[in-house]
């Protein structure tokens, strides 16, 4: 099994909160040291969507995205790799993979991609 | 600080208005207002020009100095405001604050937004940017997109069903088809979008689980509303509203970081402030108009706000408690779901439809009776920057 997206995690270096994206105060303490950790483990699918309405910079006629929570309790979005729908359901067990999620003028962006484990 | 009134109140039909230019919209919705007002032939304080993406939409900016001009209110004071879709209630807000501290006595407040620029896709993308640009917008993640996740998690959580999201969306359109201002003006029926042979058709899945007559339109705009202090108010002989309430509140960016992303703490928050601040409890309030740009926004706001109990919102609007004649009225303009969401002008145009209900100036068909105090709350983003208004009848 593959290691989990190395999504860089914010943790407060004083209250222990984790944090992603960035700030450049805790959320919780104000404080402003943070030490940098990845993911552990595979993530909880929290809730998702599949839209069809796509903005421009997308070629494919749908994306399905989705909200999970790593074991840590650390949270985020990323796109799930699946064929539809009627494949996922909310609190699923999904693995991450950090993978090409767009290209910006002919450049790969990379970003996390929610595989599901059942 | 001094009490505010709302003298003047104006707005211009929303929709595809392919022959305006952003300044046409917003300069006849603000004449609109001055006419409203008795100020047809004079100017004003201070301007605050509400606009959300005109250097993105036009590649145009400063664009209270160019209103100003047109309008010729030289040389008043002109501000362009920027809160995202909540533009055009900050906008009130600096002109409440203007007044209520003594800075200016008259003030116009304008907001619009020409939308309709080009491609769908393109005009997706330039409201998605107000989405985190590293950990929401390169996924390609949408505001309809966000609206998908947060829905199927406050059903889920709360119980509410596609048949609580379905009479919004058929009472929105029902109050839409009304309103000469809106931008959706046809009635849908349960049958058209819901379990007639052809209503896959007609109502597509857009953000799983929400459909197209789930969302609001793409609109463009304008709406306008002329401020003073209650003394030029009275002194005006004509009927006038006052700014009873306003509160704010911000929350994450991120959807994601939220304790509880069901939880609207930023509506709670400033739905709370604004009726500290007014004295009253939602109770009191007998119209609002809330943030619907999804239907399930109606539903969470009315619970946020405080009209139901949390996981009541469904049911009352399935029961009809917030149709015209129900216990508390919602969104009698259509709401952004028809009236549409040129996005400057939505915390402007919300008002304007407060104003006019609490004037008792709007047909039968749209009036909500003996309406004495109502509500607005307006969105900047998905809920992470909240502003909740309440007005008064200027003799109440
Ligand atoms: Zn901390």
């Amino acid at each position: 099994m593959s290691a989990p997206a190395p999504l860089p995690l914010y943790r407060c270096a004083h209250c222990g909160r984790l944090h992603h994206p960035f700030h450049d105060r805790c959320l919780d303490c104000k404080r402003r040291d943070f030490d940098i950790i990845h993911p552990q483990g595979n993530a909880r699918l929290l809730t998702y969507t599949v839209i069809v309405s796509l903005p421009e910079g997308f070629d494919q006629p749908a994306l399905i995205l989705g909200l999970a929570e790593f074991e840590n309790g650390a949270r985020a979005l990323g796109q799930i790799k699946a064929g539809s729908a009627k494949e996922l359901r909310t609190g699923m067990a999904v693995a991450s993979r950090w993978e090409t999620i767009r290209f910006v003028n002919g450049q790969p962006i990379h970003g996390i991609k929610f595989e599901p484990l059942e | 600080m001094r009490d505010v009134a709302i003298i003047g109140a104006g707005m211009i039909p929303f929709g595809h208005r392919e022959e305006d230019s952003l300044t046409d919209m917003l300069a006849r919705a603000s004449l609109h207002a001055l006419d409203d007002a008795g100020l047809g032939e004079s100017t004003v304080d201070g301007l605050y020009v509400a606009n959300a993406g005109g250097g993105l939409f036009q590649r145009q900016f400063a664009i209270a100095s160019s209103l100003a001009d047109r309008l010729s209110l030289l040389p008043a004071a002109a501000e362009t405001i920027e809160n995202g879709p909540a533009s055009g209630s900050s906008a009130l807000k600096m002109g409440y604050l203007a007044i209520a501290s003594g800075f200016h006595d008259t003030v116009l407040v304008s907001g619009g937004e020409k939308m309709r620029v080009g491609p769908i896709r393109r005009i997706t993308d330039m409201v998605a940017a107000m989405t985190h640009p590293q950990a929401e917008y390169p996924y390609g993640v949408t505001m309809p997109g966000l609206g998908g996740m947060f829905a199927r998690l406050y059903m889920e959580k709360y119980g509410v069903t596609d048949e609580h999201l379905l009479a919004v969306s058929l009472k929105n359109h029902e109050m839409g088809a009304r309103n000469p201002f809106a931008h959706i003006r046809s009635v849908a029926t349960r049958r058209d979008i819901f379990d007639g042979e052809m209503a896959e058709i007609n109502n597509p899945i857009l953000a799983d689980p929400l459909r197209l007559y789930d969302l609001c339109p793409v609109s463009d705009g304008a709406a306008a509303l002329v401020l003073s202090t209650v003394e030029i108010a009275k002194a005006s002989g004509k009927p006038y509203v006052t700014i009873a309430g306003i509160g704010q509140a911000t929350d994450t960016h991120t959807l994601a970081e939220r304790d509880a992303p069901t939880e609207l703490r930023a509506v709670t928050l400033a739905a709370q402030r604004a009726f500290e601040m007014a004295r009253l409890t939602p109770a009191d309030i007998h119209i609002a108009e809330l943030h619907d740009a999804f239907t399930i926004l109606e539903i969470a706001a009315s619970e946020c706000v405080g009209f139901f109990p949390r996981g009541r919102g469904g049911q009352a609007a399935a029961e009809g408690e917030t149709a015209l004649g129900g216990r508390i009225p919602i969104n009698m303009s259509g709401g952004l779901k028809t009236r549409g969401h040129p996005m400057g002008a939505t915390g402007v145009a919300q008002a304007v439809d407060i104003v006019w209900q609490l004037r008792h100036e709007l047909p039968a068909d749209r009036q909500v009776q003996n309406a004495r105090a109502g509500l607005t709350l307006n969105f900047g983003g998905f809920a992470n920057n909240v502003l909740c208004f309440i007005f008064k009848q200027g003799d109440a």
